[in-house]
Formats: C-alpha cells, structure tokens, sequence
C-alpha cells in the first residue's frame, strides 16, 4: 500500500493497462462483440461523420477540378465522342432487346424454364474512413434495417468494392477488396476459362494468380469475379498491371489495378 | 511552462479523432495518412510534464476508436498507452524545448507503436503480415513528423507564457 502512495503515476498507468488488457482479452474471445454500447457508438459516429465526410469530398473534388483543368477538358472531349459511339450502340441495342422480349415471350409460351438472375440492391454514402492505414475499411450509413447482413457484397458503378464485415442499426462496416487479408476467386473477362485467385495487398492494390501456369494473360486484361465464393459472378476486380512467371510454384502472378477508385468513394450499392 | 485544462485537451482529441476519419482523406499521399491520434499522444505527454493527457486521452479515443473500427477493443489503446508511458520516462532526461528531441521521441514512438499495434492486432487474428508495417510506417511516420512538428510549434509558443522575454530570443 505504501509503495502504491508513493508511486502513484506508475500505479495509475499499470492499471489503465490491466483494465485495458482485461477487455482485450475478452473482446478477443467474443464477449461484449454484440453489446449494444458499441452499436449506439457506431450509429453515432455515422451521424456525426457523414458531414464531415460530405465536406472532405467537396473539397477534393473542387481541388482536383483545380488542378487538372486540362485533364477534365480532354476527358470531357473523350467523354462527348463516347456518348456518340453509345448513342449509336443504344440503339443496336434496342433492336436486341426487342428481339430478347419476343424470345423470352416464346419460351413462356413453350413453358420453357427461365429464370432471370437479379439482384437487390440498397445504395449506401460512405460516411467514415478507417484511418489507421492498417485496413481498407470504411462505414456506410444503412444496415440491418435495410436488409444487410454481414457478408453482403459491396459494389459501386465500377466495379467490386469489397464485403461487410459487420453490420448494427443504421451503419455497416465495409472490408474492401484490396484489403491484406481479402480474397477472390476471379476469371478473365476475356477468356472465361482463365481462373485464378486474388488478394489484396500492402500496397493497396490487388494481386492474384492463375490456377494455371500456362494461362494465356496479358497487361490490360479485365478481370472479374467468377462466382466461386462469396462474390457473384461477373464483377469487375480491375485490370492486369503486369505479369509474372513465378518458378518456384510454377505459377504466373499478376498485378491488378482495381476498378474501384477507393480513394475517393462515395455512394456504394450493397447487393442483399 | 503553464498546463492545459484538460477539457480543452479532450477538444484537441475530438478533433483529431473526428478529423483522421473523415477530412483527413483529402490530404492522403498515395492512401498514407498522419496518425493524428497518435500524434496527439505524443505531443501532449512529452510537452505536458505535470499532467497525463497522452494517458488519458490516448485510453478514451483509443478504445472509442477500437470499438468502431476494430472487432477488438484493445490494440489501439493499449499500444497508445505504453507510448505515452514511455515518453513520460525519456521525458525526465530531455529538453523540450529542443525540436531535435521532439523529432527523435516522435519517430521511435511512432515506430513502438506500430509493431505494438501490429503485434496486438496479429494476436487477435489479424492476417496482415510483419511486412505490412515495414512498408507502411516510414511513410506514416513521416506524414505524421510533419503533423507533429507544426504542433510543436504551436503549442511550444503557448506553453512558454513568457516566449517574449529576451531569454527565450
């Protein structure tokens, strides 16, 4: 007792420490994982963050308007050209679903069996970022009261963003794709007999394999989810950076740049 | 050298806390960001000899932060704890006032508690690898000196309340 009046500092640290330590080691065993204090927190940090993050993405937008005048200018010039070329395919396109129509409409007739594979989707803001730079993990502003549920994939107009990690009342937690500890099993958009396996990595892009050490994969390939898994099929991961033959495990490893710019994400859609 | 109340200090850390998950993305360098957190910590328990703000401050946010962000609660204030308790050690044999001091306490700190943290985190599960914190700290670390240093010099000027005496020029 002397010895604790007397070294009250190191007293009052070592048992911070020890509380600490105690919750730790329960935590980690799962006790108080589910308790309803840290879902109240979570909700609360997603209410108080979502203006601050609407203000951050105001400012980046406006500084990178700034900043690359002459880009947006081209990219606006490549965008009116793409516009007409889609104009144009729209209306193939058109011709083609009319002529989907009247076959789906047959085959209802001949009784045949089709089911058409739809998805649905609650679209989320992002409202925080995790910034430990340890993990790629973000908040998004829906949760169990629109349907997520832990494990529900994320994706946004470009393509896969990751998968929910875990989810409360109003917020969800999101691991994204190029995460350390993610995984997905892919195939290339070109050649859908060509699989592989693909992780995030420290670098905060996405790295992979193919199952096959003779697959025929090239720089700028498009790769997408191949169904296997967590992830439905047909998902945009991003495309090949570069290729390498690895001859210790006589595989070739591969660089992805995601399609997903997560740097800058704002509306996610979360697939139920 | 005149102390802070310590709600003002807890204003600091709300701040700080608000800001690294949310505006202080606008300012990320290829992803990297400050560890404003940690940098609080450091700052307030090597500039603040009589008080424990680093201590406190860095339990309170860091559990807060570990309950949103963490399926664990307990890496983060646990490792911002042991920082700020053996800053308060070096702290006894060094001159404040000298910003070389300041740079060599933050980085080794900084250091500490990334393999703390990772350490923690890899004990609760975590698969990122030993790797993961070579590849990433000198670069946080290196945001985050910059962080540190403009605090420094701020808070430095109003520590001294009498920096305008002659002494001090």
């Amino acid at each position: 007792m002397r010895w604790i009046r007397e070294h009250k500092l190191i007293t009052g640290v070592l048992t911070i420490l020890l509380a600490l330590a105690l919750v730790f080691a329960l935590t980690m065993f799962g006790v108080g994982k589910e308790s309803g204090v840290a879902g109240i927190i979570n909700k609360g940090m997603s209410y108080i963050s979502k203006p601050f993050t609407s203000v951050t993405k105001t400012i980046r937008d406006a500084a990178s308007g700034i900043f690359s005048y002459k880009q947006l200018q081209a990219q606006v010039e490549a965008l009116t050209e793409e516009n007409k070329r889609l104009e144009q395919e729209l209306v193939n396109v058109s011709l083609s679903k009319s002529e989907l129509e009247e076959l789906r409409a047959l085959s209802k007739q001949l009784d045949y069996d089709y089911t058409e594979k739809q998805f649905d989707v609650v679209t989320a803001d992002v409202t925080s970022f995790d910034g430990s730079n340890w993990t790629n993990l973000f908040t998004i502003d829906r949760g169990v009261e629109a349907g997520i549920a832990e494990g529900a994939v994320v994706i946004n107009g470009d393509g896969l963003v990751g998968k929910v990690s875990e989810v409360g009342e109003g917020w969800a937690k999101v691991i994204s794709v190029i995460d350390d500890g993610s995984k997905v099993s892919f195939m290339v958009a070109r050649d859908r007999n060509l699989l592989g396996v693909a992780a995030g990595s420290v670098q905060g892009n996405v790295t992979g394999y193919m199952l096959k050490g003779d697959a025929n994969v090239t720089e700028g390939d498009i790769i997408i989810t191949s169904g296997m898994g967590t992830y439905p099929a047909g998902l945009e991961i991003g495309n090949i950076k570069s290729v390498a033959y690895n001859s210790d495990t006589l595989l070739k490893e591969i660089v992805v740049e995601p399609a997903v710019n997560f740097r800058s994400l704002k509306k996610v859609s979360v697939i139920l | 050298m005149s102390s802070m109340r310590y709600w003002k200090v807890g204003l600091f850390f709300l701040a700080a806390f608000f800001m690294q998950t949310t505006l202080l993305n606008v300012i990320s360098i290829y992803g990297y960001t400050p560890n404003l957190l940690l940098s609080m910590v450091i700052l307030f328990t090597f500039l603040y000899e009589q008080e424990l703000y680093g201590i406190v401050y860095g339990a309170l946010f860091g559990v807060l932060y570990d309950v949103i962000y963490s399926n664990v609660i307990g890496p983060t204030p646990i490792s911002l704890v042991m920082v700020a308790a053996g800053i308060l050690v070096v702290r006894e044999y060094t001159n404040i006032e000298n910003i070389i001091n300041m740079w060599v306490v933050s980085a080794a700190s900084i250091v500490a508690y990334y393999f703390m943290n990772w350490g923690l985190y890899h004990m609760a599960g975590n698969p990122a690898g030993l790797a993961i914190v070579f590849a990433k700290v000198p670069w946080i670390a290196l945001y985050s000196l910059v962080f540190i240093t403009i605090l420094y010099r701020i808070l430095i000027r109003k520590m001294n309340v009498h920096h305008k005496d002659r002494y001090f020029k």
